[in-house]
């Protein structure tokens, strides 16, 4: 990813809880200080919570957007400590949760044309499978699948990446595997998952990085921070560092 | 993907275990030493089912009733066929005498199949009306106080496509299966009651891709039904016999013209049928699923050339009692 290429990433994992939305928010971060323009959108349609870990009460959101009443770029909201914008979604709306195709295809085009002005749109999707996240899956240039070790974690990551290989034959997806114990045993899961793809859907799937187990992630979230605004040089952070990297490579 | 992680005094004991729960297709995903023994992780992918979704219907609410025709014009016969731009050796054969007993000469009109022997699939390129016919079919047997038949859709890859004949079915008491496989569909169509007739409403095809003819030569091999070409009318009379034909080729044995209310010219559709020997059966004259088509014969057809026009009518006949 070079400056001005307007790429556009998606974060799934299928499973809820292994940690998309703060990788999305810290990988934000981060390729911001490597002095990109990078936008946040949260796309957890229904149970938005990007603003919630940023510590943002926002007043204009995506669901302002897609009713007519607030400007794309109205709404986007720039965090300063994180150094990147955020166009906030918003949690508990009917609305967003059941979002019609129409609607979906409205909100691929503005993200399209959000990257056209910046250096790289990160696109925070749901957890599950359904529609509107397969179709934001395969918009995006680059789709990150976040996994575990846990094997329902492992059965929902392969179920996404099963999926974006139908929806976007072709397309560019990685694997990232979070809440490692170490290095090692991170490689271990991500190897079990690349063997499964190359098993049953005779395609290979690359690893983008294993993000070690910190507890210093918590502290952040719980203090509503962005990770390297508190601790820029612990355990988890170096492994986000070396994930845009190799996303930047 | 069903993942299992299982843990064994040995490697080889943790092998049985995965191959007596997994199967022997199980492949191992991971292992490692864990607790003085060791731990196993192996996935195995179950085939994809290819079973049909069926989206049941709601409480019957009878659409209203048809509409009676409005008594017929007279016009030239002569005049009408060369306004309707037919080839014009299909003209000739046309233009020699009365106009209906010429069409009953020349053209090949029948009932359309009832979908009960065998199941009636409707095919046709993208947009000719294939669903909205599909849904006039079924409204019809409703009205009718008929069964309701299964109506099957293939076409699961279209936006909105499945909720477009949903929204009929629903209403009508008629329940939906959605068959994204010919597997599929044949699995529908077994569970249907012994009387009960099938709809079989497909994708758009257009049958010079060779992928696309493919997937309806593979639907139709497999459900084995009585296929009716749905074919706009307007079209230019070569493009329509080019589609005839092809489509003939893949199994049509009917024609059902649709659009009657939206163009003035038959050419095309009179064309068609005829080049491709394709039965007349039926015609698509409105949107609405609660009508909207009529039995084509020869009476109806040269009534119908004569008037020359789109607004306001069916043509001009006598509804039958």
């Amino acid at each position: 990813m070079t400056t001005g290429d307007g790429r556009l990433i998606a974060i799934a994992s299928g499973k809820g809880g292994v940690g998309k939305t703060w990788l999305a928010v810290t990988l934000a971060q981060v390729l911001a200080r490597h002095g990109l323009r990078v936008l946040l959108a949260d796309a957890d349609f229904g149970l938005a919570n990007v603003d919630v870990q940023l510590g943002l009460q926002p007043a204009r959101d995506l669901l302002g957007v897609l009713s007519g009443r607030v400007p794309f770029e109205a709404a986007v909201l720039h965090h300063e400590a994180g150094g990147f914008d955020v166009l906030p979604g918003r949690s508990g709306s009917g609305a967003l949760a059941g979002l019609p195709a129409e609607a979906v295809e409205h909100v691929a085009a503005l993200l399209r044309h959000a990257a056209a002005g910046r250096d790289a749109v990160l696109v925070d999707l749901g957890a599950g499978l359904d529609a509107a996240t397969r179709r934001l899956s395969a918009l995006a240039d680059t789709l990150l699948v976040v996994a575990t070790d846990e094997p329902t974690s492992l059965t929902d990551a392969y179920a996404v990446l099963k999926l974006h290989a139908a929806d976007r034959p072709g397309g560019d997806s990685r694997i990232v595997v979070n809440q490692a114990r170490d290095l090692a045993s991170g490689q271990r899961t991500a190897a079990a998952l690349q063997h499964a793809c190359r098993s049953f859907l005779r395609r290979e799937v690359a690893l983008a990085g294993v993000l070690r187990r910190d507890d210093r992630v918590k502290d952040a979230i719980r203090r509503q921070a962005p990770l390297l605004s508190r601790h820029p040089g612990c355990v988890a952070a170096q492994d986000v560092e070396a994930l845009a990297r190799n996303l930047r490579g | 993907m069903r993942i299992r992680v299982i843990r064994a005094a040995t490697m080889q004991e943790a092998m049985a275990r995965l191959r007596q729960e997994l199967g022997p297709d199980a492949v191992l995903l991971s292992s490692r030493r864990a607790g003085g023994g060791v731990e196993v992780t192996a996935g195995m992918e179950p085939e994809d089912e290819e079973e049909p979704l069926l989206i049941q219907p709601l409480p019957i609410v009878a659409p209203p009733p048809l509409a009676r025709v409005p008594p017929p014009a007279e016009s030239h016969d002569a005049a009408a066929l060369a306004f309707h731009n037919l080839p014009e050796l299909l003209a000739q054969r046309l233009g020699g005498g009365v106009l209906e007993a010429r069409l009953e000469a020349t053209l090949r009109f029948a009932a359309l199949p009832d979908g009960v022997a065998r199941p009636l699939l409707l095919a046709g390129p993208p947009g000719a009306g294939k669903t909205l016919t599909c849904a006039k079919l079924a409204a019809r047997r409703l009205l009718a106080g008929e069964t309701a038949p299964l109506v099957v859709t293939t076409d699961t890859e279209r936006a909105g496509a499945t909720e477009q004949l949903a929204s009929f079915t629903r209403v009508l008491g008629a329940t939906l299966a959605v068959a994204a496989t010919p597997g599929a569909a044949l699995k529908a169509l077994a569970r249907r009651a012994p009387t009960q007739p099938a709809l079989i409403d497909t994708a758009g095809t257009d049958p010079f891709d060779p992928g696309s003819a493919r997937r309806l030569a593979e639907l139709v091999a497999v459900t084995r039904p009585a296929v009716a070409l749905v074919l706009p009318a307007g079209l230019d009379p070569a493009e329509a016999t080019d589609l005839a034909r092809a489509f003939a080729a893949l199994g049509a044995t009917h024609v059902i013209p649709t659009r009657l209310d939206a163009v003035r010219r038959l050419g095309g559709v009179i064309a068609a049928s005829h080049s491709a020997g394709l039965q007349l059966t039926e015609a698509g004259t409105g949107p609405e699923a609660a009508g909207g088509l009529v039995a084509l014969d020869p009476a109806w057809l040269a009534a119908r050339l004569r008037v020359r026009r789109h607004a306001d009518m069916s043509p001009p006949r006598e509804a039958p009692p």
